[in-house]
């Protein structure tokens, strides 16, 4: 006799068994009037965190100054949102929780790892939605599950994919509305990008310098997902630029000088500020002669056109994985429009960003071996893997003296303030030949586990070290400048610190319980500053920090407050 | 080295392929491969199983022909409480699948690439019940690379 199956019925969203409160999932339409506008002043609306660096400039400065110096001693977490991980992810020994929280109106909208948006309620720390894109567990992480952040406008929350694609959901319910693909896997491309609102465009780029793929931004329309431009980083034959590669052969084809870090932007003079990455193979030149442009360059794109208007190079022709993804600080001195990046190289430029010209070249960190640059821009490489199988030591290592995470610059003390990694590392040549989807370095690389040290220091605009706080381990996590004279920053072992802007003592401190790797922020909600910091260690780690590969991931954003006044 | 010897032949050998043998478990990826069936408006379909003490799916590698939507039936022929954690794009699919029951599950996925899927119950992952879906074809042409065409592994 056969039994009749019992119906188990439909799968469901896994959101639904979450205990959320019915009629909870829904969050109001504070992003409906999010606009270019508003976006661009989004220093005028201090309460909300709206862009990516707080502002198109790229400070990483909120005027909020309820948290001060005086007080700060007092601040505590005010709620914690632990994500967690269940069922298998991609790369899960290298996910990190490296987003920067947006905040409008009360509501937090944050990315994860491995394709996972939340709103949350910013006050309370309670899931409104979350959306999860399906991530293929064998796409090429370049390098590790991160993702970097969304970016909210016109009632949309967007944001990239490992598996690089873009995606808009509707910012009260979570729900995709459009889905679009921007790079091919199958090439060993990725994405891991925080977009870019600018008009009626997100923009976004790729990932994947150590699989050989040819860099490029992507604009896509706000509304309809309508692809506007594409702007690759390395040129075609015959185009400008071309001459700096080889003639024959295909070595630009595989040039790489990805995006993967956020530009910033200046309405005045319509150009998006985009650091590019490494070229490929990373270690081996011998394969690329030439400069390799637009690779470890700042470039300036026309946001209408999407064309390159000028470049200045940080490392030509780059031997040590030198990208110059770091952000470019646009910033007011004497009058001029200027631009303040710091690379991974170990100096930091400042160039006037209206035509790409050199103002002032410092280093910034203590030891740098591979070569020098002099005042005027002249850059003499003095040790690198040219041989093949001969290791070679150089300083800083490929992870760069600073790496993606980001500098801060205050108006009010007008010091930029920069998380600083001192440590070296280890190449030995070893040439191979180029597959599309496999790692393409050209090398063996180690990195220093002894003797890596950090600290943060602060700059003016002529390159002075004003003060330095010193840490024993390098310092992976982006900093953050507050109008209270605070500058906030996150250590590898979980202490998060809030440092005098003026003279870098340290004035508090909190033991997170897992290393930071993100991008901590403020906002205000019913007169309330809160500073939230996601906190998850991972991520490249054998690049930046391998001593502590060992260290447990954890997966929490961490929002602190003031004791609330009864 | 064994290396020649059929794989089918050598795991049966080894007690690699059923619980408490070899291993406590079924070693990931040691079951069965299952195609899913395209219809003809192109939305794809298949059946998933586990059978009686296996604590492994059937097919444990489903292969679909392209990205998209797939409609799964699910089946448990087993005479224990099981479930399934699918991957979607939006959120996972979780059902509830009590002994001698069947449902539904309707996935989005991209291709290319590979997901896992597993059983999230106290008992039963890392025991077998953990599958994957393999989703071949390519990105569409607008989102590949402009360059000559590059040599692959």
């Amino acid at each position: 006799m056969t039994v009749e199956y019992v119906d188990a019925g439909e799968a469901v969203d896994q959101g639904r068994l979450s205990g959320k409160v019915a009629g909870g999932e829904v969050a109001p339409p504070v992003v409906r009037d999010v606009d270019y506008e508003r976006i661009r002043n989004a220093r005028s609306e201090p309460q909300n965190w709206l862009t990516y660096y707080g502002a198109y400039d790229g400070q990483r400065y909120s005027p909020l100054d309820q948290i001060n110096t005086e007080n700060v001693k007092r601040l505590a977490p005010a709620w914690v949102f632990q994500a967690g991980v269940s069922g298998f992810i991609a790369g899960a020994s290298t996910y990190s929780f490296e987003a920067a929280p947006i905040v409008v109106d009360g509501i937090m909208f944050l990315s994860g790892w491995d394709g996972w948006v939340w709103a949350l309620d910013a006050k309370t720390g309670i899931e409104i939605w979350r959306y999860k894109h399906a991530v293929p567990f064998d796409v090429s992480l370049c390098c590790g599950n991160v993702n970097r952040g969304v970016a909210v406008a016109q009632n949309k929350v967007f944001f990239v994919t490992a598996n690089a694609h873009v995606l808009a959901l509707d910012a009260t319910t979570g729900k995709r509305v459009w889905d679009k693909t921007y790079g091919d896997v199958r090439a060993g491309e990725s994405a891991t990008v925080a977009p870019l609102v600018v008009k009626n465009m997100v923009i976004v780029g790729s990932s994947g310098g150590e699989f050989g793929v040819r860099g490029h931004l992507d604009a896509f329309d706000l509304e309809t997902g309508e692809h506007q431009w594409r702007c690759y980083t390395v040129p075609k034959p015959g185009e400008p630029g071309s001459e700096t590669w080889p003639s024959d052969g295909e070595a630009w084809a595989r040039g790489g000088a990805n995006c993967w870090i956020t530009g910033t932007f200046d309405p005045e003079t319509n150009l998006l500020y985009v650091g590019t990455g490494n070229p490929a193979p990373d270690f081996d030149g011998g394969v690329r002669e030439g400069d390799n442009l637009y690779t470890d360059s700042i470039i300036a794109v026309d946001v209408d056109a999407g064309q390159i208007r000028w470049h200045y190079q940080c490392t030509p022709h780059d031997l040590w994985d030198y990208d110059s993804i770091g952000e470019c600080i646009l910033f007011e001195s004497d009058g001029r429009k200027l631009l303040g990046h710091f690379d991974k190289n170990g100096y930091f430029f400042v160039l006037d960003r209206t035509n790409g010209s050199l103002v002032r070249i410092t280093p910034f960190v203590d030891r740098i071996t591979w070569g020098a640059i002099t005042r005027d821009g002249q850059v003499t490489p003095k040790v690198y893997p040219d041989e093949e199988g001969v290791p070679v030591h150089f300083y800083p290592g490929p992870a760069g003296a600073k790496e993606w995470t980001h500098a801060a610059y205050s108006p009010r003390t007008e010091l930029f303030y920069v998380p600083v990694q001192d440590v070296g590392a280890t190449a030995t040549r070893r040439r191979r030949e180029f597959k599309e989807s496999i790692p393409y370095w050209g090398a063996g690389v180690q990195v220093d586990i002894e003797e890596a040290v950090g600290y943060v220091s602060a700059f003016d605009a002529a390159g002075d070290e004003k003060w330095r706080w010193r840490n024993e381990l390098p310092m992976c996590a982006s900093v953050l400048a507050t109008g209270g004279d605070l500058v906030f920053a996150g250590e590898p072992s979980g202490e998060f610190n809030a440092l005098h802007a003026r003279t870098g003592e340290q004035l508090w401190q909190f033991q997170c319980g897992s290393g930071h790797h993100s991008s901590p922020t403020t906002y205000q909600v019913d007169g309330r500053q809160y500073v939230a910091v996601p906190v998850g260690w991972g991520g490249w780690a054998e690049g930046f920090l391998p001593g502590m590969l060992g260290a447990g991931h954890g997966s929490a954003l961490i929002v602190f407050a003031l004791p609330e006044t009864t | 080295m064994t290396t020649t010897q059929e794989r089918a032949d050598l795991l049966e050998q080894l007690g690699l392929n059923a619980q408490n043998k070899a291993a406590l478990g079924q070693v990931l990826g040691t079951g069965r491969i299952g195609r899913a069936t395209e219809e003809a408006d192109g939305r794809m379909t298949a059946t998933i199983r586990i059978r009686p003490d296996e604590i492994a799916w059937d097919p444990s590698i489903l292969v679909m022909p392209h990205g998209g939507d797939i409609e799964l039936t699910l089946i448990n022929d087993d005479l224990n409480t099981h479930c399934a954690l699918l991957p979607s794009n939006g959120d996972r699919k979780f059902i509830w699948l009590v002994n001698h029951s069947k449902g539904k599950a309707t996935l989005n996925l991209d291709g290319p690439g590979y997901y896992w899927f597993s059983s999230p119950t106290g008992n039963d992952e890392g025991r077998g019940l953990t599958g994957a879906i393999v989703v071949l074809g390519d990105v569409p042409p607008e989102a590949r690379l402009d360059r000559p065409d590059q040599p692959r592994p």
